[in-house]
C-alpha cells in the first residue's frame, strides 16, 4: 500500500463528508395517494391511478410487519407502486403503522380475519368489484396466502413475492435461528417485540457486509472533481438513495407480541402452514382452497427467504393457472434494484394484465410444449434494458388446465 | 475452527465460575427468611440469573474471539498467496476487498453453524430471564411502593381494551350482516 493511496482515500472521505452534509430532501413514499380506511394503527392507502381507465380488478399490496411498506415506493425511479400504476393498475396498500403496547395481544387471526378482511371489503366496496388481486410481499405474502385460503371467493389472483411458505429449510439463517428461539420468553418479557431486536437479527446475517462494507461502498462511489457538475448531481442522487434505504432499514416498527409468537411457533418452528395445519380462530388453513391464478415470484440470491421456502407453494395449492418466476437478484434488490424496475415489475404486470378483468381470464397465448424444454422466454423489457444479462431470466414455469402439469426450476424440468 | 487460541481465556473464566459457584454462589442459595422474604427471594434470583447470563455471554464472546482469530489466520493466508503470485494487493482498495471478503465469509460460516444457533438461543433465553426478573424487582421494590403503575398492570388494562375492541368489532360485523351489508 502506498502513502499516496492513503492520501487519495482521505481526500475521497472528506469529499463524501461534504456531500453528506447537504443531502437535501430524502422523503420516501412520494407517489400521490389518499388514506381511504383506517382501523387502529392500520391504514389502507389508495394510490391515485395515472391512467384514465385502470384495469378493473384492484390490487391490494400487503407488506410484512417488519419494516415499512414504503420500500415499494422508495423514490420515483425505484417504485414498484409507481411502475404498477404506469402499467394501468389500481393500487391499494396496507400500512400497518407502529404497534404500541396496546397492540401486544393482537393475533394473526386479528390481522388476517380482521384488518386484512376489512381492508379487502373496503376495496370491494370502493371499486365495485367482487374480487381483488392480492399481492403479498415477504411476510405479507404469507398473510396473503392465509387470507386467500380462507376467503377464495374474494381473491381473483394471488401474487406472492419473496414469500416464505415452507419454513422447514436450513438455507436461510433466519430459519435456522428461529428454531432455537424461545419465543415464549421473548414475548412474555417484551410484550411488544422491539423492532431493534429483529433488526439486530437481520444485521447479524452478514455483519461485515451490512455494518461495514455498505458504508465503505458509499464513500468509494463518491468521487468527482469540484467543477464536474454532472458528476456532483449523480453523487447527490447516490447519497439520497442510500439515505432513503438507511431510513427504511432502521425504520423498524415493533411487533405485536401474540402475532409474533404464533408466526414463529406455527410457521418457523412447526411449519404448520404448508402442512395445512395452521389454525386462525380455530379454523384450519387449507392451502388446497386456493384455486385462483397464482404467481409465485422469487429472488435467486435471497438470503432471508430462500427459494426452498417459497417454491413449495405451487404444489400445495389447487390452482391450475400457476406460474413461478425467479429473478437473479436478492431479497431487497427485487423491490429497489434496477432489475426490479426493468424486469421484475414489467414481468408481473405482463402476467397480471390479462387476469385483471372480472370475467373469465382472457386466454393467454398458447405456448408450444417445446417452450418448457428450451430456455424460458425473457421479458421484452429485460432484453431491451439489460442486453448483457443472461437471457434465461425471469426463469419461469407455467401450468395451465389444458397442459400437462409441470414445474420448471432453474432451467431443469421436473414432472409433478 | 481452531479454538486453541483463546483456550486460556476460557480456562480463566471456567476457574472464576467454579470458584464463584463454590463460594458466593452457595451463600446466595440459602433460603431467605423473615418479613422481606418474598422481595429478597426475587433479588437473590436476580443474582443467579445475572451470573447465568454472564457465563453465557462470556462463552459467546470466546466463540466470537475464536472466529476473529480464524478470520485473521485466513486473511494472512490469502494475503500471502496473493503476494506470492501477482503483487496485486498494493492499494488500499485491494487490501480492503480481501479483508472484507475473508472476514464476511468466515463469520457467515460460523453464524450458519448449528452450534451458533443453539448458543444464541440459550443466550437470548437467559437474557429474557434476566430482564424479566429485573423488571419484577423494579415493580415490586420501587414502582408499587411509589404508587406508580407497573408494566404488569398496564398489560392487564391493554388486554381488557383488546378484548373489548374485539367484541365491538364482532358486534358491528354481525349488525352489518343483519342489515344486509357486504
Amino acid at each position: 500500500m502506498k502513502a499516496i493511496d492513503a492520501i487519495e482515500n482521505y481526500r475521497k472521505f472528506i469529499k463524501a463528508i461534504g456531500i453528506l452534509l447537504e443531502p437535501g430532501d430524502i422523503s420516501v413514499g412520494t407517489t400521490p395517494s389518499e388514506v381511504v380506511y383506517t382501523e387502529d394503527d392500520m391504514k389502507l392507502i389508495h394510490y391515485i391511478p395515472v391512467v384514465e381507465k385502470p384495469n378493473p380488478v384492484p390490487v391490494l399490496i400487503l407488506y410484512a410487519f417488519v419494516n415499512r411498506y414504503y420500500i415499494l415506493d422508495l423514490q420515483p425511479d425505484k417504485s414498484v407502486v409507481k411502475k404498477l400504476l404506469d402499467e394501468g393498475f389500481d393500487i391499494y396498500i396496507i400500512d400497518w403503522g407502529y404497534p404500541s403496547g396496546a397492540d401486544r395481544y393482537l393475533t394473526l387471526d386479528d390481522y388476517v380475519n380482521g384488518y386484512i378482511n376489512n381492508a379487502v371489503n373496503k376495496i370491494r366496496e370502493l371499486s365495485g368489484m367482487d374480487k381483488i388481486t392480492l399481492f403479498g410481499v415477504c411476510q405479507g405474502g404469507t398473510l396473503s396466502t392465509m387470507y386467500a385460503s380462507l376467503y377464495p371467493e374474494k381473491v381473483k389472483n394471488l401474487i406472492t413475492l419473496v414469500t416464505p411458505i415452507n419454513f422447514d429449510t436450513d438455507k436461510g439463517l433466519l430459519h435456522v435461528w428461529a428454531k432455537n428461539l424461545d419465543v415464549d420468553k421473548v414475548v412474555d418479557n417484551y410484550g411488544i417485540v422491539p423492532g431493534d431486536f429483529l433488526n439486530a437479527g437481520f444485521l447479524l446475517t452478514d455483519p461485515f457486509r451490512l455494518m461495514i462494507d455498505k458504508y465503505v461502498g458509499l464513500f468509494s462511489r463518491i468521487e468527482c472533481e469540484p467543477d464536474d457538475k454532472e458528476c456532483r448531481l449523480r453523487n447527490e442522487e447516490t447519497v439520497k438513495t442510500f439515505l432513503r434505504m438507511e431510513k427504511w432499514i432502521f425504520d423498524s416498527p415493533d411487533q405485536a407480541g401474540e402475532a409474533f409468537r404464533q408466526f414463529i411457533k406455527d410457521c418457523y418452528q412447526k411449519n404448520l402452514l404448508i402442512k395445512n395445519k395452521l389454525k386462525l380462530d380455530g379454523k384450519e388453513i387449507n392451502l388446497k382452497n386456493i384455486t385462483m391464478p397464482l404467481l409465485n415470484v422469487m429472488a435467486e440470491t435471497d438470503h432471508l427467504v430462500p427459494n426452498d421456502a417459497s417454491l413449495p407453494l405451487n404444489d400445495a395449492v389447487s390452482s391450475e393457472d400457476k406460474e413461478t418466476m425467479v429473478f437473479p437478484t436478492g431479497h431487497i434488490g427485487i423491490f429497489v434494484g434496477s432489475k426490479s424496475q426493468n424486469v421484475v415489475v414489467p414481468s408481473i404486470a405482463q402476467w397480471l394484465k390479462p387476469r385483471s378483468y372480472p370475467e373469465e381470464p382472457k386466454p393467454v397465448p398458447e405456448e408450444s410444449p417445446k417452450a418448457y424444454t428450451e430456455e424460458p422466454r425473457p421479458a421484452i423489457e429485460e432484453q431491451e434494458a439489460h442486453p448483457e444479462e443472461p437471457k434465461s431470466y425471469p426463469k419461469r414455469s407455467r401450468s395451465y388446465p389444458e397442459k400437462r402439469k409441470s414445474r420448471k426450476t432453474r432451467g431443469k424440468m421436473v414432472e409433478t | 475452527m481452531d479454538k486453541a487460541s483463546f483456550e486460556s481465556t476460557h480456562e480463566f473464566f471456567d476457574l472464576w465460575l467454579k470458584t464463584y459457584e463454590a463460594t458466593y454462589g452457595r451463600v446466595i442459595e440459602i433460603p431467605p427468611m423473615g418479613p422481606s422474604r418474598e422481595k429478597t427471594e426475587k433479588v437473590i434470583r436476580g443474582f443467579s440469573t445475572s451470573v447465568s447470563l454472564y457465563a453465557k455471554w462470556m462463552e459467546s464472546l470466546i466463540n466470537f474471539q475464536n472466529v476473529f482469530i480464524e478470520a485473521m489466520r485466513r486473511m494472512r493466508e490469502n494475503m500471502a498467496s496473493r503476494i506470492e503470485g501477482e503483487p496485486s494487493a498494493r492499494s488500499y482498495e485491494d487490501f480492503y476487498e480481501v479483508w472484507i471478503e475473508t472476514y464476511s465469509e468466515t463469520f457467515k460460516e460460523f453464524l450458519k453453524s448449528g452450534h451458533f444457533a443453539s448458543d444464541m438461543g440459550t443466550f437470548m433465553s437467559q437474557l429474557m430471564d434476566f430482564q424479566k426478573n429485573n423488571r419484577e424487582v423494579l415493580e415490586e421494590n420501587y414502582l408499587k411502593p411509589s404508587g406508580l403503575p407497573t408494566r404488569t398492570e398496564i398489560d392487564e388494562i391493554n388486554k381488557e381494551v383488546y378484548l373489548l375492541k374485539k367484541t365491538v368489532r364482532e358486534l358491528k360485523s354481525r349488525m352489518k350482516e343483519l342489515s344486509g351489508g357486504r
